[in-house]
């Protein structure tokens, strides 16, 4: 395995159960008993799957490696095995399948990263509660139009016209968002390239990292507000709503 | 260490099954019969029938007789008021516990139901092991299949109803996932599968990657209550509102008695399967109890599409949502899978074929092939072969209540299983020493409108202002997709033994004392056994007999080839069969089933020479039935070998 050249949180191994040994913690079978270890502390999803903390991955690899340590440690495999190994079995499976819950899409690696680097989570309130300063103007045109529409609706405006209007405010904020997803993909190739710059390199990586998460969980409100409008005019679904709703941000786990 | 088995158990019917020379193979009766009907009745002494023999008694003994009793598993009185009603049984239960059903004198909850069929499934198998000569021949333990979406509640008490026939459920699998297995499409090489699955009362969609012989779930989506049952019911009514028009003209509600619906729903299932393969059928109601002249009803397939229409409709929706959370359109999908009785249906296949733009497998019987998987899983659990590899996940997302009635979710729906997750959370008021947790399943905002797990108190938390304390609750999910939540305070560090009463579920204790009491249950002895194997027998050959007879171009087809009166002679010794068939002599039924079959069997080689002849000719011979032979018209001779 690549030495990390990242500080890692104090965690030097982990005791097999079975037979004392010491074990390194991203060890998942005791090197001398070769029985699966239980789960030590842990929280690092990329060194658990044997990645370095890079952003841009070979998805093919990461499933493969997946699927791998699925064979590995898989319940099915333990089932006339020791209590111990069991419990451990069905720990280690448990956190391998959040592990690759959130590294196999970028934005959960992104916020992944952030965790095990030590920023504070891009998902918290003032993602929603405060307007990033960059995207003020943008939210200040859109809430104006929402407005007016919402009161055209009410005195009996043609919801034909309505929604043209509404997928004419739309188209701004996409385009917001086709920028922000280039943004993050240049960024995480910097921070994949960055392993030998200054510290403070990768602080400011990081910082812009979750700025622009912050400001893309914005602008996912922004859109799921106008797909809420455009519902309302009784007219079934917009022609980009379900596209909207399956790039909510997902829940990734709390690991 | 006994013998280890695979079993579906249906809400129409079940079936054990088990790996035989790397091979998985159904279990079937003398009559190579492999389903058991998921029928239990109840004599007045207190026998328990399963199966066949319960079905019969469907039209005779109804209000001791209980069917589609997996509707009911893991739900509450509330839940199934509605089904209780149509299905014309007797329930009880308080508001938020669990349901009971009355049979005859007794009331039982819907796992010691599910668990006679069980024991019957166990009885089946061990008379099989006994009859290969193996000197071990006890089943103990099983993997036994429930429906993708079943929640929580519902997949503990399938596991409680396994308890209850004292079998050890070793793995508790989703019926789409064990179909794919059944199919070996790991061997076929890597691709992406949908597993379309619609039983007698419920309905499944799977998305599966397989690869490298892991078959990875990538999503699920579903209705636990959408099946066969549901084209019955449409059905029913149409024949029960047309009865009401002509026979009490509009004089308010008409009420059968419960044997007639009884012999309504045997015509109209009937009727359903002949519409599988003939464009038109007649539901032919037999007399009973205040039917006295029974009832007839011609039906095209037309008009029956047209009646089923909204119900097949009703998949597409979970079908898409699936597809949506996997990130697939329908042309990702490599395969298409179908599972359960009612694919049989034509405008189903259609609706599937038109959905994914590819022809379904339906190689392997679709009543059978989710035991074939379940076995071929037990195989795998027991053996530690390590080719293929089942990742599921979990169909519904599960959380806690916090403030304001607003559900916090902490795994989400089609999470791989195993998995786990926590979150913090605190305290609303001040010096508050504990908290509710309200354990949630379903993906709706507020807590009033998902499905409730149960509750339990964290106590001992030490006096703080309100939002002080941390307190963290923990989910676990294991591989059969059962929940135990765990929770602590951080600050002080206590963890609190918590124990969570489930809402519509059973307690140990509550197993326990019922484990007790079913010994006091008799089941059927030897000579009743013998007796209804001599009926199953019977009734298997009078079913062959009288489905070619109703075959609209039975005329055509034969009429020229039977000698004189040779009709009349098939006519009469039906007529006897099934006169011996209500009666309890053993030797009668026998001699009459062998002369049933001594009389058709010339019609047997007329249609079977007509078949080859029509094969010859490019026709369809699968549209020709053997006569005779004993096998029932829906099970298929064999199992295709799988490795």
């Amino acid at each position: 395995m690549t030495p990390d050249p990242i500080p890692v949180r104090h965690v030097p191994s982990v005791e097999c159960r079975n037979c004392g040994a010491g074990a390194p913690v991203d060890e998942h079978f005791c090197p001398s008993c070769s029985r699966i270890l239980a789960l030590g502390r842990h929280g690092d999803y990329f060194a658990f799957l044997g990645l370095t903390r890079q952003l841009v991955i070979d998805q093919g690899d990461l499933d493969r490696r997946f699927r791998e340590l699925s064979r590995q440690f898989h319940p099915d495999y333990y089932y006339n095995a020791s209590p111990a190994e069991r419990l451990a079995s069905l720990e280690r499976s448990s956190y391998l399948n959040d592990a690759y819950r959130a590294l196999r899409n970028p934005v959960g690696r992104i916020e992944h990263l952030l965790a095990i680097e030590g920023l504070p989570p891009a998902r918290s309130e003032e993602g929603t509660a405060k307007v990033p300063p960059a995207l003020l103007e943008s939210v200040f045109a859109l809430n104006e139009e929402l407005d007016e529409i919402r009161e055209l609706r009410e005195s009996g405006a043609d919801p034909g016209q309505l929604r043209r209007r509404l997928d004419a405010a739309r188209l701004p904020i996409e385009k917001r968002r086709t920028e922000h997803e280039a943004q993050l993909r240049d960024l995480s190739a910097q921070w994949d390239a960055g392993r030998d710059t200054s510290p403070d390199e990768r602080k400011r990586i990081l910082e812009a990292l979750r700025e622009r998460l912050l400001e893309r969980n914005y602008i996912t409100n922004l859109l799921a507000s106008v797909d809420r409008e455009t519902a309302g005019l009784g007219l079934g679904p917009g022609p980009d709503s379900s596209e909207a709703q399956s790039q909510t941000p997902r829940v990734e786990s709390h690991g | 260490m006994g013998k280890v088995v695979g079993i579906d158990l249906g809400t129409t019917n079940s079936l054990v099954a088990y790996v035989r020379d790397d091979t998985p193979v159904v279990i079937r009766d003398a009559s190579g019969d492999g389903l058991v009907p998921s029928v239990v009745s109840l004599d007045e002494q207190g026998t328990v029938f399963v199966g066949r023999e319960a079905q019969r008694r469907l039209l005779t003994a109804t209000g001791r007789t209980v069917y589609s009793v997996k509707r009911f598993m893991g739900r509450g009185i509330e839940d199934v008021r509605d089904d209780a009603e149509f299905l014309r049984f007797r329930v009880a239960g308080e508001a938020g516990g669990v349901v009971r059903i009355t049979l005859g004198d007794r009331e039982l909850t819907p796992p010691e139901i599910s668990a006679f069929v069980l024991k019957e499934l166990k009885h089946r198998a061990e008379e099989h092991f006994r009859e290969q000569g193996e000197f071990d021949f006890e089943v103990d333990r099983a993997v036994i299949t429930v429906p993708a979406y079943f929640n929580d509640a519902q997949r503990t008490a399938t596991r409680d109803a396994g308890r209850l026939a004292g079998i050890e459920v070793l793995r508790i699998i989703n019926e789409p996932t064990a179909a794919s297995l059944a199919y070996g499409l790991d061997k076929r090489n890597r691709g992406t599968i949908a597993v379309y699955d619609l039983g007698g009362g419920t309905f499944d969609i799977s998305i599966l990657r397989v690869e490298d012989g892991v078959f990875q779930v990538l999503a699920t989506n579903g209705d636990t209550h959408l099946g066969g049952d549901d084209i019955d019911r449409v059905l029913t009514e149409l024949v029960l509102a047309e009865h009401a028009g002509t026979s009490t003209a509009g004089a308010g509600q008409p009420t059968l008695p419960a044997e007639a619906l009884q012999a309504m729903r045997k015509a109209v299932i009937q009727a359903k399967w002949d519409l599988s393969e003939h464009e038109r059928a007649e539901i032919v109601v037999e007399p009973a109890a205040g039917l006295p002249s029974g009832a007839r009803r011609p039906i095209t397939r037309q008009e029956f599409e047209t009646l089923i229409r909204p119900i097949v409709d009703r998949t597409l929706g979970p079908v898409r949502a699936a597809l949506a959370d996997a990130n697939l359109t329908p042309e990702d999908i490599d395969e298409v899978v179908l599972v359960g009785g009612s694919t049989r249906v034509p405008l189903v296949r259609r609706s599937v074929e038109e959905l994914f733009h590819r022809t379904p497998h339906s190689e392997l019987n679709p009543d059978e092939v989710v035991a074939l998987g379940a076995a071929v899983q037990a195989d795998i659990l027991v053996s530690g072969r390590r080719e293929m590899l089942l990742l599921d996940v979990t169909p519904l997302s599960l959380g806690i209540e916090t403030m304001g009635g607003v559900v916090s979710k902490i795994i989400m729906r089609n999470s791989t299983v195993p998995a786990s997750g926590r979150d913090a959370f605190t305290t609303g008021v001040d010096n508050q020493t504990a908290v509710e947790i309200h354990v949630l399943q379903g993906e709706r905002e507020l807590a009033a409108d998902c499905r409730s797990l149960g509750r339990f108190r964290l106590r001992g938390i030490p006096p703080m202002p309100a939002g002080l304390p941390r307190v963290e609750v923990r989910f676990q999910i294991d591989a059969n997709g059962i929940l135990t939540v765990s929770a602590r305070e951080l600050r002080t560090g206590i963890e609190q033994q918590i124990e969570v009463k489930p809402s519509y579920g059973l307690t140990d204790e509550e197993v326990e004392r019922m484990l007790i009491e079913s010994f006091e249950h008799a089941e059927a002895d030897f000579e009743a056994r013998l007796l209804i194997d001599a009926r199953n027998e019977s009734e298997a050959v009078i079913a062959a007999t009288e489905k070619s007879l109703r075959r609209p171009d039975f005329t055509a087809l034969v009429g020229a080839d039977l000698e004189p009166g040779e009709l009349e002679r098939i006519q009469a010794a039906v007529s006897a069969a099934k006169e011996a068939m209500r009666g309890d002599d053993r030797d009668a039924i026998h001699r009459r089933t062998h002369e049933l079959n001594d009389v058709t069997r010339h019609l047997a080689e007329v249609m079977m020479n007509r078949g080859v002849r029509e094969a010859l000719a490019g026709k369809n011979i699968s549209e020709i039935e053997t006569v005779g032979s004993a096998a029932p018209p829906h099970v298929a001779g064999t199992v295709p070998g799988k490795r």
